[in-house]
């Protein structure tokens, strides 16, 4: 019982040390110290659970040293966490365009996603469904079949379903979980098999983004933007969601 | 070789041999009912159920220079049948625009004469390609020899030796020219040969080789079997180019000495490979070769050349037709042809102001084995900066080696209704984003500090389905539900006609097992129990009475039934107590409410 009061003063030492180093890189940003300040964030990132906001404040500051590819990392990062962070989507778009990447077409996920707040979505979804459920198994208490609860039952659980389901499809910890980007200065060949002298079958610009099918040695096997699927180095391939 | 052993042989040949012949056929085709002036194609003659026909070597047709160019054989086994099917491989180079019928022509096979058909082959103006290799199939592509002569190594009668077969001696810088290289061993030596030649040098680059194709070749009446690789090399210098020889390693069964004075004898026979043979490594080479390399021309190039060498034609496509604001669209570009498709870059955007482009990608699909013909597209993503109806239009430019001119392709913008806007407008009227005026990284748009209040979101990587305290919930929630699920069916069951029978049973079961244990003041009263649950009679000794009297049981167990509950009146409210039941009374008693149940079973 003795050691309670010392375990809640570390906690709030290591809180107030955290919230410093998000001061500092944000009065070094200010100040235009800028490869200080993406250092601090990246510091703060490794120590913190994931912020959409460090983040994107992360990807500002590397793209103030020039760093493109890496902004638009984070930026990307920055949009996983929090989809409908519109600026982060702004400023991924400006860091596309300076590396060069075409701007993908929105299809209708990106289109929920900047809507609808995937998580209470979800959690609706769940709701629905289990209240839904439930009624559904009360309309058979005894004595008599209810039929109107039944049927309540299970239009409840239907749109929880759906619900649920939408937010599954939609949220890119899902949907991307398997996407990494390329931050090869120069960007990186890609080959029809994992060797050095195979035939380069086509190239991904530095920004670009892939679909990680399979790794082998030092290559991955991956699905590129246009469809193709080829062997690239994983030198320079980074996972938009860290590994835990 | 015993004796004995030569006997074997020929039994198996006199058992196999009639076996391939089969019903004789001859088949004719053309490889493609349309060519250019100067462009190979091939008429094959097939000649199945046979070992050998007399064809001719030339066929006159004005127009066309037609002649014999090969043999190839093909032997099938099946279900200890075997089937021979012959090829005889025709050239035929079109010598000037029009129609022209390819006459019927006799073929001998064994006395017989067997006539095939005429065919028609259509002949369009183009320019005069010299080889055929890399449009025709593989495996039927014999590439014509440039003079149309044997080679020269035939006439020493060598047992092997090689070719280099190159369509020009003059090319230019960066002009891309097939090759081929034949490998020739006399049909009479058996072997292994390398998977590839070795082939390389300085000042030009090579092609991958293609799969080796194997045939049958006669040169100056010996027959050979050719294995031909087809490459194609780019000249990167100009000046003259020396090209090496081209290597192939083989493991071949050359011929070794025959038994003295049996050297004919044995020559005529069809001697199995192996047999009075020497095993030898060898290394068979091309001879070395020159060819001019010459300079693209400065005169007429266009500022925006792209590279390109050869002969291409270009398409381009948009889609969608429609694009709300902000939204890309692809404006695709096919260019075809033939020539350097590593070495060119991608057409110009011409006319593109009011739209943002970006850099094409680029993919390219081989038609032939050497990555000569093709296709390469490039697709441009387009955002409109103001409200568009027509696309950019587009231009390439190519060096065209066979007129030594270069040519300029253009292509007309393409209707499209894409509508101005995105995330990062553009001012009108500025130039468009482009590889060459990329902006620089200073995002406007990121510079406010205060947007990061505007942030929320997630604080996990793990979506809320694969969170513990979500998965819990669930679980939880799942464990309740199938737990309700549990007890409803259990009510159900119970207040169902089944579900009553069994409890009743359970009663009746206990009741009477109780019978045994009971302490003898309390027996009668257990004992009516028993019978009243029995009877469905409730609790009342009126109606169970009653219903006694009204069953079908016999009289005199009629009577145990009421004496039984009459016995139970006597002990409860008979003054001072009826005496405890004897053992033997009890006994009496369990006896007939036993023949009660028994009944009641039946």
């Amino acid at each position: 019982m003795k050691s309670s009061p010392i375990v809640v003063l570390l906690l709030l030492l290591s809180f107030h040390a955290r919230a410093d180093m998000l001061s500092d890189a944000r009065a070094r940003f200010r100040d235009g110290e800028y490869e200080q300040s993406a250092k601090l964030y990246e510091q703060e990132l490794e120590k913190s659970p994931p912020s959409a906001a460090v983040f994107f404040e992360l990807g500002r500051a590397l793209n103030k040293t020039g760093q493109e590819a890496r902004a638009a990392l984070n930026f990307r990062r920055a949009l996983i966490l929090d989809p409908r962070f519109g600026p982060a989507r702004s400023a991924l778009q400006e860091a596309n365009v300076a590396l060069g990447i075409p701007p993908g077409r929105k299809d209708w996920r990106t289109q929920v996603v900047e809507r609808i707040p995937l998580d209470p979505l979800a959690l609706a979804g769940t709701v629905f469904f289990w209240a839904g459920a439930f009624a559904a198994l009360a309309a058979f208490v005894p004595p008599a079949l209810r039929g109107r609860r039944l049927v309540l039952g299970i239009l409840s659980l239907i749109i929880g379903l759906s619900l649920a389901s939408v937010a599954w499809l939609c949220d890119p910890r899902i949907e991307l979980a398997n996407t990494a980007l390329v931050l090869t200065n120069g960007g990186t060949s890609v080959r029809s098999s994992p060797a050095d002298q195979s035939e380069k079958i086509s190239s991904l610009p530095q920004g670009s983004i892939v679909n990680l099918l399979s790794q082998r040695g030092r290559w991955f096997y991956g699905l590129l933007p246009g469809g193709t699927k080829g062997w690239f180095l994983t030198e320079g391939i980074v996972p938009l969601i860290p590994p835990a | 070789m015993t004796g004995k052993s030569m006997k074997r042989i020929f039994a198996l040949l006199v058992v196999l041999l009639p076996l391939c012949l089969r019903a004789q056929e001859v088949a004719v085709g053309l490889s493609g009912s349309q060519a250019q002036v100067g462009e190979p194609v091939q008429l094959m003659v097939t000649v199945r159920g046979a070992r050998g026909a007399d064809v001719p070597q030339t066929l006159s047709v004005k127009g066309l220079q037609i002649s014999l160019a090969g043999r190839s054989t093909q032997f099938e086994m099946h279900n200890f049948k075997m089937s021979s099917t012959l090829t005889y491989t025709y050239l035929v180079v079109p010598q000037f625009e029009g129609e022209f019928t390819i006459p019927s022509f006799d073929v001998q096979i064994e006395g017989k004469t067997f006539r095939t058909q005429a065919m028609k082959l259509l002949v369009t103006g183009g320019t005069r390609v010299p080889q055929q290799m890399p449009g025709l199939p593989q495996n039927t592509s014999p590439v014509p020899l440039p003079s149309g002569q044997p080679p020269a190594s035939a006439e020493t009668g060598e047992p092997f030796f090689a070719e280099l077969i190159l369509s020009k001696k003059k090319v230019y810088v960066g002009e891309v020219v097939p090759v081929e290289l034949r490998f020739y061993f006399n049909s009479r030596i058996g072997g292994q040969v390398g998977e590839r030649p070795t082939f390389g040098g300085e000042g030009f680059t090579v092609q991958k080789f293609s799969n080796a194709v194997k045939r049958e070749q006669v040169v100056n009446g010996t027959s050979y079997v050719v294995f031909s690789f087809q490459s194609a090399i780019t000249a990167v210098k100009s000046g003259t180019l020396e090209i090496p020889e081209a290597t192939l390693e083989a493991r071949l069964q050359l011929p070794g000495k025959t038994p003295q004075g049996l050297g004919d004898f044995f020559n005529n026979l069809p001697i199995p490979q192996g047999m009075f043979t020497d095993n030898r490594d060898v290394s068979i080479k091309t001879k070395p070769m020159q060819i001019e390399v010459v300079p693209l021309p400065k005169d007429g190039r266009p500022e925006d050349f792209s590279g390109a060498v050869g002969k291409f034609t270009m398409e381009a496509s948009v889609s969608p037709k429609k694009a709300g604001a902000g939204e890309p669209v692809n404006l695709k570009v096919l260019v075809s042809g033939q020539g350097n498709f590593e070495g060119m870059g991608a057409p110009i955007l011409t006319g593109d102001e009011g739209w943002r482009s970006y850099p094409p990608s680029d993919k390219f699909q081989s038609t032939d084995a050497v990555g000569f013909t093709g296709e390469k597209t490039f697709e441009f993503p387009l955002i409109a900066r103001q409200d568009q109806t027509r696309t950019p239009g587009l231009r390439f430019s190519y060096f065209d080696p066979s007129t030594g001119k270069y040519m300029v392709l253009t292509q007309e913008p393409l209707e499209v209704n894409a509508k101005a806007g995105g995330a990062a407008p553009v001012a009108a009227g500025t130039p468009a984003a482009s590889q060459a005026d990329k902006p620089a990284p200073t995002p406007a748009a990121v510079s406010t500090p205060d947007v990061t209040t505007m942030a929320g979101g997630s604080t996990s990587w793990a979506s809320l389905f694969f969170r513990r305290e979500f998965l819990i919930a669930n679980a939880s929630m799942a464990v309740a539900w199938f737990a309700m699920l549990l007890i409803l069916s259990i009510r159900r069951f119970a207040r169902s006609r089944a579900g009553r029978e069994l409890t009743r049973k359970k009663l009746l079961r206990d009741a009477f097992a109780g019978l045994r244990e009971v302490e003898p003041s309390e027996f009668y009263e257990k004992a009516r129990d028993y019978i009243f649950l029995r009877l469905n009679a409730g609790g009342d000794d009126l109606a169970a009475a009653s219903r006694i009297d009204s069953s079908s049981l016999p009289p005199e167990f009629k009577a145990s039934l009421h004496r039984v509950i009459e016995r139970h009146g006597e002990t409860k409210y008979a003054a001072g107590g009826a005496p405890p039941p004897s053992a033997d009374e009890r006994q009496a008693v369990i006896l007939v409410l036993k023949d009660l149940e028994a009944r009641y079973e039946k």
